[in-house]
């Protein structure tokens, strides 16, 4: 249990050194980028892929997937502008915008935990309703002319120059973390991904808990919706198009498996940071951000390859101990190898 | 053992593509009686036009889903190869159908770069193909650079002959690109349900381990589909700048979505291992006319087709679980009461 335990520890700490490293190699380039108001803005602007990030690791650690996370954040976003632009009150804006989340999130976790829809596909298939009621809501036009003590909130700063969203998304990261690895319920998450049908015969509510896991991505989107429409000022309808993969990405580059039961939230927002500050890299290295692509592509499937097939080389490595020292003891012929 | 014409049509009946037959079939009769310019046949056959890729990629991504994987890269790759044919036409002054080859052995050996990733190295297909979708699309704009012209123009003026893939009707009725797609059915119905490789690519969806056991080389296998769908992806790219006249690097960006739930539309298992692809044909089909038709003949916006799709897929895939779901029930109330609490 306590080798499980480290290894959770190492897959965090390995991308925050790559994240380190990262750094470290840009500075050396230009060391304008080391200067803490550049470092801090690298975080900043990660502020609504942390929270996209982190909210699909919800459903990523049950072992499902959720790509309609980019469609959810464009709705709530469009639902909560409009709402404010008409000068409706802050709190109900807002609210409406977490609901719109919640309400998709109750949807995707009733189709693929209640239903038994493999997710993917599922969420594929709402992705598209909600793209397309997006247009519907918006009738295709921009929302514009947000309260401009609304969009002012994105730039308010805290302390030095953290601003006061980040904060706010970081205390909230944190706070979960330690729900998630200290509390019974939160280690539910884990277990069912882990092994579902194990969770289940030690009376793991497997279809509570993700369908907690779908409402709880939902929200964050919901929320990362109202931060994006704070930070950009206006919201088209295409608002979010293809940040679910980026989102998904950023979990990858954070040491989360696909495959569930394994990784952290603070993995996933390392990851964020990453993802988000690749364009902002290669500002500071001379390259035109046509390069932003290719390098993220690059970055992540480097990731994945070298984790796996160190993976693949520990597990060789260890079954090859185990059968050497089965071999000595004399056991080797009672049942081979069970792994 | 043959079959009697009869017994063919009952056990057709039976399945899964002749629901997808008749949904195509209502389809025909709703849009056509709503408006009868939609059966005009150079009016139904113009809308091959925008479809088109979706149902040639789709036919080989069925390839990919039956062993098991996913392939979220395919879009990038129609990029890619546009604007490679492009550059390598115009700045490398190379011949149209020379670049046209290069382009698909560039497409090939994305695919391949991906399958070596994900049959050799155990990577989860999602992921690699995550990463391939940014990396090619960011090549290909990489490659748009190369160019004098400047990238969000486009390189157009293609000769003649080459425009003449997408133009070329024969009989003045049937386009060259219902053809190439009718040939790629064909192709891929014949490799994948009538040889030795596509009975592996099953064996090796439904049960790789037992694949490796029984000699088949299962690594290769997979990787060898993913090649494929590079080379559909590559033939979509090469007919799609044909029809535009101009290559550029983002051609392809938004087929992903439409692509896969073609496939799982078509019957396709997302966990592998069952499949078709008469079905996956007729299933890109049924997407295609429901998008063309809708706002043809319902004059319903073009931004709001998201939702028609969406729902088609949610109500066929809901209706499929729960018809199927009877079984499920009877077999986990007699295997473990545990499913009920755990509802």
């Amino acid at each position: 249990m306590n080798s499980v335990k480290n290894l959770f520890k190492i897959r965090e700490l390995t991308s925050f050194l790559f994240l380190i490293v990262l750094f470290l190699l840009v500075g050396s380039v230009n060391a304008s980028f080391l200067s803490p108001t550049s470092l801090l803005n690298c975080f900043n602007d990660s502020v609504v892929f942390t929270l996209l990030a982190s909210g699909i690791a919800f459903v990523i650690f049950t072992g499902e997937i959720d790509v309609s996370i980019g469609a959810t954040l464009g709705l709530s976003a469009a639902v909560s502008s409009s709402m404010l632009r008409d000068g409706s009150n802050w709190g109900a804006a807002v609210l409406a915008g977490l609901l719109t989340g919640i309400l998709v999130g109750v949807i995707n976790g009733f189709g693929v935990s209640i239903l038994g829809i493999p997710s993917l596909i599922f969420t594929l298939g709402t992705n598209g309703l909600i793209r397309g009621m997006i247009y519907v809501y918006t009738n295709g036009a921009w929302v514009e002319n947000l309260p401009s003590a609304f969009t002012k909130l994105s730039k308010m700063k805290l302390v030095g120059n953290l601003t006061v969203f980040y904060t706010f998304v970081i205390v909230l990261i944190i706070l979960a973390h330690f729900i998630l690895t200290r509390t019974h319920k939160g280690k539910y998450f884990i277990a069912v991904g882990d092994n579902a049908a194990g969770a289940a015969l030690v009376g793991i509510p497997v279809v509570k808990t993700k369908m907690i896991s779908y409402i709880l991505c939902g929200v964050f989107a919901a929320a990362a919706g109202i931060i994006y429409s704070s930070r950009i000022g206006f919201i088209t309808p295409t608002a979010g198009n293809g940040y679910e993969m980026k989102a998904i990405a950023a979990c990858v580059l954070g040491g989360i498996s696909l495959t569930g039961g394994l990784g952290s939230l603070i993995g996933a927002s390392i990851g964020a940071v990453i993802m988000s500050s690749v364009s902002r890299i290669l500002v500071f290295l001379g390259f035109s951000s046509d390069y932003d692509n290719t390098i993220t592509g690059v970055l992540l499937i480097a990731i994945v390859v070298i984790d796996a097939v160190s993976q693949n080389h520990a597990a060789v490595k260890n079954r090859h101990t185990r059968l050497a020292a089965r071999t000595a003891v004399g056991e080797a012929g009672k049942g081979g190898d069970q792994d | 053992m043959k079959k009697s014409p009869l017994e063919w049509v009952q056990s057709f009946i039976k399945r899964w593509e002749f629901v997808l037959f008749l949904i195509l079939v209502f389809e025909f009769i709703a849009f056509g009686a709503k408006n009868h310019k939609f059966l005009i046949p150079t009016v139904l056959f113009s809308s091959i036009n925008d479809i088109i890729s979706i149902c040639i990629i789709s036919l080989f991504v069925t390839f990919v889903m039956i062993t098991g994987g996913i392939d979220i890269q395919a879009g990038a790759i129609v990029g890619l190869t546009s604007i490679i044919t492009g550059v390598v036409w115009q700045d490398a002054g190379v011949n149209i159908w020379i670049a046209c080859l290069i382009a698909i052995f560039a497409a090939a050996l994305c695919g391949a770069l991906s399958g070596y990733f994900i049959a050799y190295c155990g990577v989860q297909p999602m992921v690699v193909t995550l990463g391939g979708s940014f990396l090619y699309s960011g090549l290909a704009l990489l490659v748009s650079k190369l160019s004098a012209t400047e990238s969000y123009k486009g390189i157009s003026g293609f000769p003649e002959s080459f425009a003449q893939i997408a133009k070329f009707k024969l009989f003045d009725v049937i386009p060259s690109q219902l053809i190439i797609f009718f040939i790629l059915i064909v192709v891929a119905y014949g490799l994948l349900h009538k040889t030795k490789y596509g009975r592996k690519v099953f064996l090796v969806g439904v049960n790789a381990h037992a694949a490796e056991y029984s000699g088949i080389n299962s690594r290769l296998v997979i990787l060898s589909t993913y090649m494929l769908s590079g080379v559909s992806a590559a033939i979509a790219g090469i007919v799609l700048t044909s029809y535009l006249g101009t290559a550029k690097s983002d051609i392809g960006a938004t087929f992903t979505l439409p692509i896969i739930t073609a496939v799982v539309l078509g019957g396709t298992l997302s966990t592998g291992g069952k499949g078709s692809i008469i079905g996956t044909a007729l299933a890109a089909l049924v997407i295609g006319i429901l998008r063309f038709g809708l706002p043809l003949c319902f004059k319903i916006n073009t931004q709001y087709l998201d939702i028609p799709v969406g729902l088609l897929l949610l109500v066929v895939v809901i209706s499929r679980s729960l018809a199927g779901n009877q079984k499920v029930i009877r077999f986990f109330r007699g295997v473990s009461p545990m499913r009920k609490k755990s509802l």
